[in-house]
């Protein structure tokens, strides 16, 4: 399935989508709910024959949360997939079933960004160590690292009261 | 240390131990000698570069970027001047690309060398890993004086390469290469011929065409697996456009496919540069720069030693990146790990994990850890107080210059 | 008598072992990194690392058994030593040369092993607790096609006694080259003995951090290494006297000999090491059994039908 086919079927079966194509073997799509999100991806997996899934990039939106599935199939073209979850109530499914690859990189989503992610297999957490407090998302946009102390390991931004 | 349950040994494989060089845990559950479960931690090494990018200008990203590891810092910057090239949508001199070229080949070689001394080392065949790490210096010498430095060479800048290759230093690469040949060809042959050698690679750490597919495995992982997922190959960038790379594959699937693989592309990297050097163009090698990005998102890849390596930069249009993402080619590599060693014995477990060439700082990218060794790093400030003074020495003050608070 | 002490206090006893395993460990270190294109380390390393371990500090698991934990070390290198004192160094004839000697020498050497697999199993941790299974499966694989090649020039000579072999190969030196593959069999299974690179599995630094020894320290870890180096020694001694028999009878000539001999035997063995990956503890059992011991089992027959069918 070439760039062409993939923009296609997409933009036929998703018309939400916008799937467009700014480079050969790119094909990046915009922001849409979990749930058409998920359609998107199982249909991507099972009818477009994009097999690997190769990395998750996660984004501050603002008051949102935006994920960017990247996936890959034999003729290596790179498609872009995204959902987008509100920052406060940040929650999506796991898709390891589908593509085991992203598991790695959904907890890396939990660390970072603090998305919850269900049905997650067990196991260790990444990339932050063990003993990092709950509640800290370092790529956040809001998350400061000079308000972080190193040793007490907690977060203490100025109020904004003491700023003025 | 060791943890019981019915009747299993569980053994912890790191974060210290002899056959990792960097830190990762791997807990091993043993049946007997027979590895049943492996469960593997990593994120030792974040060092929150992705967040480092985010607060600094599009300069000092680069030099961020240039250290996300030390063994393909060339194949970092390289993709992501790419991105930067894209999206600003710059022209670079194709001398420029020649030396990226050139450049990337070298760390290629040196990459593979070390690879393939570590991988004798992790089955004590240390002979080999002298000899190959031996014949590694003379690539890191030559690096040394095309970028100054071992490792981190500082060659690319965006709109091309910040320094040239004289005449002479193309004659010594040459040189260097037809040293390099002979024993590379000679190791090749022992890969083929030594009986130990081949006991202890073949028919390990399996991983089949399909599993490459499952776990999104790239470079001479995948390529061990006889997929062709060189990004030379399949999606030719720089020079690769007007020099074809040969596609090297294997069908082994196991860990000596990959050591065939990594051997041949070794060849094939000697190839390059003579091609590289011959055909290299005159002119200039770099062109000027934007400070600032025009709004978008790009998503550019390159093929490192270790595989594909993909950067994600987005702009707002700023002179900062908004987001930058790292996908380095060991990343990706992880995934099919456990699969690979469930089932083998205790005793293959070294090497599979050196099979994938693990470079753990590129997988963790990115904050220092929690407690401790603060003091011995210099912080941001002081070397900004420092470069203003080298400024000065040379007669220009940049102290005005504002620093952006972060 | 006070000479007898002296003989095996000093010299060719047991002042002489601890100088010449020295060098010996040096010879080996150094050829091996000169096979490997390095420097290698000066002629007083092996010494200066032996009197280094001996004043660290010890320590002792809490959940070992300290009596054991401290008696292994000395045990190993007493047998050792015991059995170097059996092999002929100055002169034909070895200081304590009785009748059955060989088989004595072949148990004591088997002491070492077994203190290794105690010392893995009593120090309760898991690297340890596998490098001494390991150690004990390996032991099960050398040791057959170890006595059977050990005893075939034995056989054929028609004496237990080593310095009785020397002497018998003395006299009829053109035998000796009957039991070359005894010889070729008998290097590689001491090889295994000695735990080197190809048969360092229960060691194996990579995988199980050193394997047996990982929780001792100081100078029972000095001890251990002790008598590995003097192993190596005894080993190479009984293999020069058992394969190498070319005596002059001219007492000092012979001791220049037994070092040549004991010095070829090492370097056979550093090539050995140094040519060779390490293999799978599977792999070396397939090997031993499947490979060396059918060898040694036809040598074995051999020298039996030769000296009873051809009445030597």
């Amino acid at each position: 399935m070439n760039v062409e086919e993939t923009i296609l079927a997409l933009n036929t079966h998703f018309p939400a989508l916008a799937a467009v194509s700014p480079r050969p073997l790119r094909v990046f799509t915009s922001f849409t709910e979990p749930k058409q999100f998920e359609e998107a991806l199982r249909f991507a997996n099972g009818t477009l024959g994009y097999h690997k899934g190769k990395h998750i990039v996660g984004t501050d939106e603002g008051e949102e949360i935006g994920m960017s599935y990247i996936l890959s199939n034999d003729e290596n073209v790179l498609l872009v997939l995204r959902e987008r979850v509100p920052k406060n109530a940040a929650h999506v499914r796991s898709m390891g079933e589908l593509y085991p690859s992203l598991v790695l990189h959904e907890r890396e989503m939990v660390d970072l960004f603090g998305v919850q992610v269900s049905g997650l297999p067990e196991g260790p957490r990444y990339p932050l160590p063990d003993c990092w407090p709950e509640g800290e998302y370092p790529l956040r946009k809001e998350w400061n690292p000079a308000f972080f102390n190193k040793q007490t390991t907690t977060y203490e931004p100025p109020k904004e009261d003491d700023a003025k | 240390m060791s943890e019981r349950n019915d009747h299993k040994v569980v053994v912890p494989i790191g974060p210290q131990h002899p056959s990792l060089k960097e830190p990762g845990s791997f807990k091993i559950t043993l049946d007997g000698e027979k590895v049943e479960r492996a469960v593997i931690e990593i994120g030792y090494n974040h060092r929150g570069i992705e967040k480092a990018c985010e607060s600094r200008n599009y300069m000092q990203a680069l030099y961020i970027i240039e250290r996300v590891c030390g063994i393909c810092s060339h194949a970092h910057t390289s993709c992501f001047c790419q991105a930067f090239e894209e999206l600003a949508g710059l022209e670079v001199p194709r001398r420029a690309h020649y030396i990226r070229g050139i450049v990337g080949e070298l760390e290629r070689l040196h990459s593979h060398l070390l690879w393939l001394g570590v991988a004798a080392h992790e089955i004590g065949f240390d002979t080999l890993f002298m000899y190959t790490w031996r014949d590694r210096e003379l690539v890191l010498d030559l690096l040394a004086r095309i970028g100054g430095n071992r490792v981190n060479y500082g060659v690319n800048t965006y709109g091309g390469v910040r320094r040239d290759l004289e005449s002479e230093l193309m004659a010594d690469i040459l040189r260097v290469c037809d040293q390099l040949e002979e024993k590379l060809k000679y190791y090749a042959a022992l890969a083929l011929t030594e009986t130990t050698l081949i006991a202890r690679l073949k028919g390990i750490g399996v991983l089949t065409p399909d599993d490459v597919r499952k776990f999104s495995a790239v470079g001479p992982v995948a390529r061990a697996a006889g997929i062709m997922a060189d990004t030379r190959i399949v999606e030719p960038y720089g020079v690769y456009q007007e020099i074809a790379v040969t596609p090297i594959v294997d069908d082994h699937c196991d860990v000596y496919g990959r050591t065939l693989v990594r051997v041949k592309e070794m060849l094939e990297a000697i190839r390059l540069i003579r091609l590289f050097v011959r055909e290299i163009p005159d002119g200039p090698i770099s062109v000027r720069a934007p400070r600032k990005l025009p709004v978008g998102e790009v998503l550019s890849r390159v093929e490192a030693p270790r595989g594909e390596n993909v950067h994600y930069i987005r702009s707002t249009g700023a002179d900062m990146p908004d987001r930058v993402r790292v996908r380095a080619p060991t990343e990706a590599n992880w995934h099919g790990m456990s699969h690979m060693l469930e089932g083998f014995q205790l005793a293959d477990v070294p090497i599979i994990i050196a099979a994938i060439d693990p470079c753990y700082s590129c997988t963790d990218r990115a904050i220092h850890l929690v407690g401790g060794g603060i003091n011995q790093l210099t912080d941001w400030e002081s070397i900004r107080l420092h470069s203003i003074e080298q400024y000065k020495s040379r007669g220009i003050d940049p102290s005005t210059i504002k620093m952006r608070e972060f | 008598m006070l000479l007898s002490i002296l003989k095996v206090l000093v010299f060719p006893g047991l002042l002489f072992l601890s100088v010449y395993s020295l060098v010996l460990e040096f010879v080996d270190r150094k050829v091996y990194a000169r096979m490997q294109n390095r420097k290698g380390p000066p002629w007083y390393q092996p010494m200066a690392d032996m009197l280094k371990l001996v004043g660290k500090k010890v320590i002792v698991p809490s959940n070992a058994q300290k009596f054991v934990f401290s008696a292994l070390p000395t045990v190993s290198l007493a047998a050792v030593c015991a059995a170097f004192l059996c092999t002929p160094v100055w002169g034909e004839t070895a200081i304590t040369a009785y009748s059955g000697d060989l088989v004595a020498v072949l148990y004591l050497l088997t002491i070492p092993t077994l203190c290794h697999f105690l010392a893995g199993y009593n120090s309760h941790e898991v690297y340890s607790t596998i490098g001494a299974f390991r150690t004990l499966t390996q032991m099960f694989a050398y040791e057959v096609p170890l006595f059977m090649a050990f005893l075939s020039p034995a056989i054929l000579a028609g004496t237990w006694s080593i310095s009785g072999i020397a002497a018998f190969y003395h006299a009829h030196p053109l035998y000796a080259l009957i039991n070359l593959p005894a010889f070729f069999v008998s290097l590689l299974t001491s090889q295994s003995k000695l735990e080197r690179t190809p048969f360092d599995a229960p060691e194996a630094e990579t995988e199980i951090v050193g394997g047996a020894l990982v929780e001792y320290s100081g100078r029972y870890l000095a001890f251990f290494r002790a008598t590995a180096i003097a192993e190596l020694a005894a080993v190479a001694s009984v293999l020069a006297a058992l394969f190498l028999p070319f005596f002059t009878g001219i007492a000092w000539v012979d001791f220049a000999l037994y070092l040549v001999k004991t010095l070829v035997i090492v370097l056979m063995m550093v090539l050995l090491r140094a040519t060779m990956a390490r293999i799978r503890i599977d792999q070396t059992l397939r090997f031993f059994w499947s490979i060396l011991t059918p060898i040694a089992m036809a040598q074995l027959i051999l020298n039996l039908f030769l000296r009873g069918g051809l009445g030597l």
